[in-house]
């Protein structure tokens, strides 16, 4: 077992771990964090993405062990004193979930491409997120909450 | 919206999903993340082989292993007895395996790690047998019959089977085959229809098994009930009915005694009614704690039930004006090894969609060592219009008529006979071929090199079942409605709609509850594009009701009569006097505390539809295609439906992009591809293309209301329709841009790289 101090959605825990746990399996099943989901075993789906230390992470990819002293963010986590993120926010609003398996994945991954490109095209979208699979939605809609969440995050008027 | 001449408040308009809330922030529950006190998890080992005899399984150096609670195989648990003739009764293999992925052991650790990888210390020794794969072949007089004593039947296990004469397994002819059903279909004289043609198209057309792609792999829970003798199954389930009545059936307890508490379900598709369920409670009864079992993406893909592979030999004939004068199908199904019969719907699409004098079908059911095949969205839809769609724009083209003109001319309409000679209920087909002819991506179509414009249409003759519901109102105004189905489509964010209309109530005012097999009023299960256009009459009747008891009370408290109140905004007043109003929330505080009065505001609907509101589609997509590689770049998507009423479009056009975009994958990406052993090369995402975001365009979604005669506000059933036309308008738009005919899903670059060459070096422009 090994010792494992990890900051997540601004909380320090420490825990003991198998060196083989999974991020994901660590979050899940020691944490209680289930909004991180498990779509696939190859690292193709993204319902799993995760920020470490600020960047999307697919945390099937990588262990527990990995992320000591590493500052983790979950979906659990992106709501601040009740308020939702204009992600959260543009999801909704423009129907760009069904099912919501995909979802927290969806946006984790989506935090981190608006940090790099806060006014991206509708291209570098569909580029940015390929990593994350969705089957309900066709895609078309989770691009516009994306769209949605970058104006709002500009401050600008979101699209209609 | 106006709409049979009402003006409506909140249908029509677009309302965002109810349970977003719970979605977006990570607090929605799916089945794998429960977890209950003193739960244990399930690990199962799957058949490695497709056709195999169980010689052997050592199991002490798995049940030595620590954390492990249990090595059970079928023998150990108390569906036993039950015949093995389904997906849902093969819970455990017995003597035999027959099909690779069928679980044969299934393992309970304290945790999930434990539990795997003691399934790893499983040792089963097997006698490899000779599999049936290669569906023609296994149709064939001559072929090796996979159950030669016919299915086994409840009541007898499999070595009784062997003794047995069972009759009605074969039913079609004596003899022992591995066709475990056929159907035929006649009209008028194809032979003569025929030679009345001036030309004649003839081809044959291959789908694959395609996977239904849920992201949430299968996942149970079940707790038993040590006192009562029950269980409680936690699941991700489109039935909670279906799922209980299979449990208890093979766990041979009373219905009563199985609880089925439908899940957040992570996307269905027609895969989820119960494949694990029965496992899953068999293995907590027997030992007595909950068990939850999860499977991994490839058991998912190895273990469960895709859509069936399919050849279809089709020809048609029409004359030089354009109108058909035949259409003679022969088509195989590939149905895995135990039966399941899509053919006909296959038939009755091969020769619904156009009106022709003359038709000739002969669909047979084939059993094969691969795994049952199962229901996915508008299951045999894609397969038959792919086949049928692909035919007609040929004849068009051969004849020198406009497609879509083509179309339009031969199109069914409501009483044209469907495949099977029944008549079509009230259809719209030729009103989305009318969308699609004056839309600006067809009307103004310009392409540019090695690019090209293909449509289709596509339809589905859409469910329906009885349901009920039941509504009550609070005192503090909220509006609760129960119901027994499962959303798996948006399909509640609808049914609010429906109340909120008839209470003249915000829908954030209103609660959906949606009920186990205990606490749910019946439903049928989610699936045929049923739910909306079944259940919204039963919780219409209900939100009537209740609306009648706040009249009754209402009046009583103003002392008016009935037909002096109004209701709006959740408030009843007489009209005429603004200030006597009173809310629908102290009205039942009123009905909750008078005695003698009408008593607390609840009310029960109940519906049953008496017909089908079928739902028509005609898609246009524009591809370009790598002269280079082969490689189609989808550039444009149009998807016009006629979706009756559109009670939500929201979730109407969210239907309409996520089914165009699963018909892109049948088109282009999606195949179960097995070798000729049985074993499945594509058992991963990986390996099984799913359509990846930056493979599709934005699906324009255009909605066409022509009301249905019979459903709810004039709707009609909207999530399977749109995945029928894809591949179809693709392979038509690669035909457009190359002059190849592809004539097998999925069109991969190098199949179609392939057929260009040959088209170039003057061969045959159709492979097959």
């Amino acid at each position: 077992m090994a010792t494992i101090t990890v900051t997540v959605n601004g909380k320090s825990y420490t825990s003991e771990v198998e060196p083989r746990t999974l991020l994901v399996h660590y979050l899940r099943e020691h944490l209680n964090l289930t909004g991180t989901h498990i779509g696939c075993d190859t690292s193709q789906c993204g319902a799993c993405v995760v920020l470490v230390d600020g960047v999307s992470v697919k945390s099937c990819t990588m262990l527990a062990v990995q992320a000591d002293g590493a500052n983790v963010l979950t979906i659990e986590g992106l709501a601040q004193n009740g308020q939702l993120h204009p992600l959260q926010e543009g999801f909704w609003e423009c129907h760009g979930l069904q099912c919501g398996y995909c979802t927290p994945g969806m946006i984790m991954a989506a935090y981190d491409l608006l940090q790099q490109n806060p006014e991206p095209t509708d291209e570098e979208v569909r580029h940015g997120l390929e990593g994350n699979l969705c089957r309900c939605t066709g895609y078309h809609n989770i691009v516009r909450a994306v769209q949605y969440a970058a104006a709002k995050m500009r401050s600008e008027e979101v699209p209609a | 919206m106006s709409h049979n001449g009402s003006t409506f408040r909140y249908l029509g308009k677009g309302h965002r999903l109810i349970e977003g809330l719970e979605k977006i922030t990570g607090n929605a529950k799916y089945a794998g993340d429960l977890s209950l006190p003193g739960m244990l998890h399930a690990c199962l080992v799957l058949s490695p082989y497709a056709h195999a005899r169980i010689v052997a399984i050592d199991r002490s150096t798995a049940q030595a292993a620590p954390g492990v609670v249990a090595v059970l195989t079928a023998d150990d648990l108390p569906t036993r007895d039950r015949a093995v003739n389904s997906r849902h009764s093969a819970v455990l293999a017995k003597d035999r395996v027959l099909w690779r992925g069928q679980p044969v052991v299934v393992v309970v650790g304290e945790t999930e790690a434990a539990a795997r990888d003691a399934a790893d210390r499983v040792v089963v020794e097997y006698e490899p047998l000779t599999p049936i794969i290669d569906v023609q072949k296994a149709a064939a007089p001559d072929a090796p019959v996979i159950w030669p004593q016919g299915l086994p039947k409840e009541g007898a296990d499999l070595t009784a089977a062997h003794a047995a004469v069972d009759k009605g397994e074969q039913e079609t002819t004596g003899a022992p085959s591995n066709i475990h059903d056929e159907v035929h279909f006649v009209r008028g004289d194809v032979e003569r229809g025929f030679a009345e043609a001036d030309v004649v198209i003839e081809r044959v057309y291959r789908t694959p098994m395609v996977h239904q792609g849920y992201l949430e792999p299968h996942a149970s829970v079940a707790e038993p009930d040590l006192y009562r003798g029950g269980v409680t199954v936690y699941t991700s389930t489109q039935g909670q009915f279906s799922v209980r009545d299979e449990v208890a059936r093979l766990l041979s307890l009373p219905k009563h005694k199985v609880r089925v508490v439908p899940m957040t379900i992570g996307g269905g598709f027609g895969a989820k009614y119960g494949i694990i369920d029965p496992l899953v409670a068999a293995v907590a009864i027997t030992v007595k704690r909950p068990v939850r079992l999860v499977l991994t993406r490839t058991e998912d893909f190895l273990s469960t039930t895709p859509s069936p592979a399919a050849i279809v030999e089709l020809k048609v004939g029409a004359r030089a004006d354009g109108t058909l004068t035949a259409i003679q199908a022969r088509v195989l199904m590939d149905n895995g090894v135990f039966p399941f019969t899509l053919g006909g719907i296959v038939g009755i699409l091969l020769g619904g969609y156009y009106k022709c004098p003359n038709l000739r079908i002969d669909c047979y059911e084939v059993l094969t060592h691969k795994p049952q095949a199962g229901a996915y969205r508008a299951p045999g839809a894609p397969t038959a219009t792919f086949a049928i769609e692909s035919t007609i724009d040929d004849l068009a083209r051969a004849l020198g008529h406009d497609p879509l003109t083509f179309r339009l001319q031969n199109a069914a309409e409501t009483g044209d006979p469907m495949g099977n000679n029944d008549p079509w209920p009230h259809i719209g087909l030729k009103l989305v071929l009318e969308r699609l002819r004056d839309h600006p991506a067809w009307k103004d179509r310009q392409v540019g090199p090695n690019e090209g414009v293909g449509i289709a249409i596509g339809g589905w003759p859409c469910g329906m079942s009885p349901a009920a519901s039941i509504c009550r109102v609070d005192t503090d105004g909220t509006v609760r409605i129960h119901v027994g189905s499962v959303d798996i489509s948006g399909v509640n964010s609808s049914l609010v709609l429906v109340v909120a209309e008839i209470l003249d109530i915000p829908p954030e005012q209103i609660e959906l509850i949606q009920g186990d097999t205990r606490s749910g009023p019946f439903a049928g299960p989610s699936g045929g594009s049923q739910t909306t256009y079944s259940v919204a009459g039963a919780v219409a009747k209900a939100a009537r009701a209740v609306r009648e008891k706040l009249f009754e009370i209402a009046a009583d408290h103003f002392e008016v009569s009935v037909a002096d109140l109004e209701l709006r905004n959740g408030m009843v007043s007489v009209r005429g006097f603004p200030d006597k109003a009173v809310s629908i929330g102290t009205l039942a505080a009123i009905a909750e505390s008078k005695a003698g009065g009408p008593g607390p505001i609840i009310a029960e609907g109940s519906a049953a539809v008496s017909e089908n509101a079928p739902g028509f589609v005609a898609h246009l997509a524009k591809v370009h295609v790598d002269p280079e590689t082969g490689q189609v770049t989808l550039k444009q998507y149009v998807a016009i439906q006629d979706v009756g009423f559109a009670l939500n479009p929201t979730m109407v056009a969210g239907q309409i992009h996520g089914g165009s975009v699963q018909g892109i994958g049948w088109g282009l990406y999606e195949a179960m591809i097995y070798d000729e052993y049985g074993q499945l090369l594509t058992a991963s995402f990986m390996d099984y293309n799913l359509p990846a975001f930056d493979q599709v365009p934005d699906i324009e979604a255009v909605l066409v209301e022509n009301p249905s005669p019979y459903g709810p506000f004039g709707a009609r059933g909207v999530g399977e329709p749109p995945i029928t036309a894809g591949a179809a308008a693709i392979a038509n738009a690669i035909r457009d841009a190359t002059g190849v005919r592809m004539t097998e899903l999925p069109i991969r670059a190098e199949a179609l790289w392939r057929a260009m060459r040959e088209q170039i070096n003057g061969q045959s422009s159709t492979p097959g």
